[in-house]
């Protein structure tokens, strides 16, 4: 990754910089809280700095960590698309006055982000329009990503929200908007006669687990408010109770489509915090795992899609893809959906003999259908008619809401980490990456197909340059030594002991490290406080900015154009929610 | 089942109780509302497809609402958010109904032992069939509806659900 | 041919539904309960009236469709007996959709046909 000039960031920090933290080559600075929206918003605005991607906002509860400012503090993680320069800033908040500046106008991914923060750690960003819970639900007390926050400690919640609170303030922006244009405002009775309807968790739509509360003035949506949590299951607070490798299990089931890719992410930031180096053949493998997994969420993601315009044909044609991958999957981890496959320095295994040429004729079987499939839908009236011009974003807006991944790539930006980062190998591989045209829900749907086809080409060339050798990391304490060994000398036993009961020993650090998954940018931040167990796990799951930008994309479309749009988000609550 | 069978005039036929024609048809015609949250509500639509077909069993048609439906398959986590929903999908549901609790977060919480999991779901409903696993296999689940197929069998029809 | 299969038919389209309800009767468990008969909002408490104002558009696209499925319903009989009506029965057949095709016309001219 690379980063910008350092002189130029420090001279717009000024007198707020409190500190230089940069590590692991990553660019970070420490800013006082009084400057820290004034510096924000400066970098954004910078015409050779452009950050104009906020990727991630978190917050992180220091309390157990010897080297802090205060005991919370915000990480502001931003990215600058023209550049390809990624900045950090970290902004110390106190225990006795958990306020700072909201930034939710600079850039809308901003809302939800510092809604979590509020929720998870209570830090209260002033000027935020609804600062109230997002994954906890509304009767819960406390704030349980604090470290004085019991883990197992439920809390149950006996009603649902009405939700009549956020539509109140939505009329009210509604009324504003209208008179700022100089239009009619919507009386009363206006309002009155609008229909609620509320598609809720349990609902063929919602893909699961997600809430929108429509307001409907006969097919055209006025309002929509979507509502999240009702998966959220706590993968940040679990993650800080095992050791580092009993986090995978749970990142497996975070995108619960693409498990493997989950894997190769999170271990892939472990090993960048400890610098852990692994061998080319490990790289090798996670790539094509990444790019097998790419191919399984795309044909999901899409025959969901499908099946919710209407065509049911194509479902049964994309899941036979998918079993027939699973075939190979399970054959080499153990399990068809949540394959725990990767650890940290390496892999939980080797492939078995066969591999290579099981899975090109496993390609080569199942790519017939999905050009069925293609040719099934691409021409076809019914099918163009409800989703070209359908929920479309422009790409400065999808920008603004952190957009990453084929959503974005669907609004003309051709940003992909994987010829961006040029990590595992990926710049040797000869690949496109499709871009579509307007942002709307048939270039999502198109982007993924090309993106399946693409990702065989890529698996096809790593099968042939698979190199031989170890899968796992040379520096030894970070993995498991061979059970052979194990059971004939000391020190690989000792090793093995100290792996299994203390965990991975990744000095303390903190850093961010990215990967690019089938639905976008997948970040971990992590934070070690170097006793082999997980200090601080945050998750930037890219579903999470894609949802915050459904109810634009919809307000002002009719109600069956929900199901397009949705669709082609690959919302996944695991990831959502986490 | 308790069929019988006979010849009058050299006509076949067949004869049974009502209870056992009544329960027969019950359970071959289940109509399942998949509650599906989590991964399980992939495997679910793995079982579904073709590959390992559901409707084989006669529970093909799959309805999301719970006055169309009997068999609520509840996949996947259920959070303390989601139970009151939960509990009121289920109370919507016309009797007969039966619940099977597919995986182990569903049955137990799973391995999500936090603030925001419900530890099982038969804390808030009623459960028929446990379906254990993280997701279950297809034909994990398969085996789950043909157990309670079987329970279906030895219920008598005047003590229902 | 008669009227001797509709003597038959009748019965049985009587019958059928009359078996299937009182077999309902008799069979089928009756627990009445509140939260059963509420409102399904997909588990969450429905909000606003059940009957609000619906707008125009809805009506009218209700009743173009009644207008022109009767029609259709019409020219069940003549399709059935074509040939033997011949070339007459088909002019008849046309001068009444000519009728109501300058109906559709005028609809069509007037812009109810477009849903905004």
């Amino acid at each position: 990754m690379s980063h910008p000039n350092p002189d130029r960031v420090r001279g717009h920090l000024g007198p707020d910089l409190l500190a230089d933290c940069s590590s692991h080559g990553d660019l970070v600075y420490a800013v006082r809280r009084s400057g820290s929206r004034r510096v924000l918003q400066a970098l954004r605005d910078d015409p050779e700095l452009r950050f104009d991607m906020l990727v991630d906002l978190a917050g992180a509860d220091r309390l157990h960590l010897q080297q802090r400012f205060e005991r919370f503090e915000v990480v502001y993680e931003l990215y600058s698309l023209w550049n390809g320069w990624r900045l950090r800033l970290k902004v110390p908040v106190p225990e006795a006055d958990p306020h700072l500046d909201s930034v939710h106008d600079l850039w809308k991914a901003a809302d939800w982000a510092e809604r979590e923060a509020f929720d998870m750690f209570g830090l209260h960003f002033d000027g935020h329009p609804n600062l109230k819970r997002i994954l906890c639900h509304h009767e819960f007390v406390g704030h349980p990503l604090r470290k004085d926050y019991d883990r197992s400690r439920g809390q149950w919640c006996a009603t649902t929200e009405t939700l009549e609170d956020e539509l109140a303030l939505r009329h009210q922006s509604e009324q504003r908007r209208a008179r700022a244009e100089g239009l009619a405002e919507p009386s009363a009775t206006q309002i009155s006669e609008r229909m609620l309807v509320n598609i809720g968790p349990s609902h063929p739509l919602s893909h699961g687990t997600l809430r929108v509360l429509v307001e409907l003035e006969g097919e055209t949506i006025k309002h929509a408010i979507p509502e999240i949590g009702y998966l959220h299951r706590g993968f940040e607070k679990s993650a800080e109770k095992g050791v580092w490798n009993n986090v995978i299990p749970y990142a497996d089931r975070l995108n619960y489509v693409s498990a493997l890719s989950n894997n190769v992410a999170y271990v892939k930031a472990v090993e960048k915090l400890a610098g852990i180096e692994v061998p080319d053949r490990c790289k090798f493998i996670r790539v094509i795992i990444n790019e097998l997994s790419r191919i399984m969420d795309h044909c999901v993601c899409n025959a969901a899609n499908i099946v919710d315009v209407g065509a049911l044909t194509n479902f049964w044609y994309l899941f036979t893809v998918r079993e027939n991958i699973y075939k190979v999957v399970e054959k080499l981890t153990g399990a068809r959906l949540t394959n725990s496959y990767a650890r940290v320095g390496g892999l939980a295994r080797d492939l078995y003999p066969g591999f290579a040429d099981e899975v090109r004729a496993v390609l080569k079987e199942s790519m017939p259908f999905v050009r069925d499939v293609l040719k099934l839908v691409r021409n076809n009236r019914i099918f163009q008619e409800r989703t070209v011009g359908i929920s479309g974003i422009s790409a400065a807006e999808a920008v603004s809401y952190g957009w990453t991944g084929p959503c974005l790539r669907a609004c003309g930006l051709p940003l992909d980490a994987r010829k961006r980062d040029r990590y595992y190998f990926y710049d040797q591989f000869d690949f496109d990456v499709p871009v579509g045209e307007n942002g709307d829900a048939y270039d999502r749907i198109m982007v993924r197909f090309e993106e399946i086809f693409q990702s065989q080409r890529i698996v096809e060339q790593a099968l042939d340059k698979l190199p031989e050798g170890p899968v796992n990391t040379a520096q030894n304490r970070f993995v498991l030594p061979p059970k052979q060994e194990v059971y004939r000398d000391i020190e690989p036993l000792m090793n093995h002991f100290m792996l299994v009961m203390f965990g991975t020993p990744v000095p303390p650090g903190e850093t961010y490290d990215s990967f690019e998954v089938p639905n976008g940018e997948l970040g971990f931040y992590i934070i070690s406080d170097g006793s082999g167990r997980p200090y601080r796990v945050r998750v930037r799951p890219p579903c999470f900015y894609l949802y915050q930008a459904y109810p634009q994309i919809i307000e002002g479309s009719m109600v069956a154009d929900m199901a397009a749009a949705l669709g082609g988000l690959n919302v996944v609550a695991g990831e959502l929610d986490r | 089942m308790g069929v019988r069978r006979g010849l009058i005039a050299n006509q076949p036929f067949i004869t049974t109780r009502i209870e056992a024609a009544v329960d027969w048809a019950r359970k071959n015609s289940l109509f399942p509302l998949p509650f599906g949250t989590a991964c399980c509500a992939i495997e679910f639509m793995g079982v579904v497809s073709s590959q390992f077909d559901l409707s084989r069993f006669g529970a093909e048609v799959v309805r999301f609402s719970p006055r169309q439906a009997d068999l609520m398959v509840v996949a996947g986590t259920v959070v303390y958010k989601m139970a009151p929903i939960l509990r009121t999908i289920y109370a919507q549901m016309a009797e007969p109904r039966w619940v099977i609790s597919m995986g182990v977060c569903a049955s137990s919480g799973g391995f999500y032992d936090d603030y925001c999991t419900l530890q099982g779901i038969d804390q808030i409903i009623p459960v028929d069939i446990y379906v254990p696993g993280c997701p279950p296999s297809p034909d994990l689940l398969l085996d789950g509806l043909l157990k309670l197929q079987k329970k279906i069998d030895e219920r008598r029809l005047l003590e229902q659900s | 041919m008669g009227f001797a299969p509709l003597a038959l038919l009748v019965p049985v389209a009587i019958l059928v539904p009359l078996l299937m309800l009182g077999a309902q009767r008799l069979l089928a468990p009756k627990r009445p309960d509140p939260t059963k008969a509420s409102t399904y909002e997909c588990g969450s408490p429905p909000l606003g009236t059940a009957h609000p104002r619906l707008p125009i558009k809805f009506y009218l696209v209700a009743v173009l469709f009644l207008l022109f499925d009767i029609e259709v319903v019409f020219l069940f009989p003549w399709s059935v007996l074509a040939s033997k009506l011949g070339w007459m029965g088909l002019a008849q057949v046309l001068v009444f959709l000519g009728v109501l095709e300058i109906g559709l016309l005028y609809v069509w001219r007037k812009g109810a046909l477009e849903w905004e």
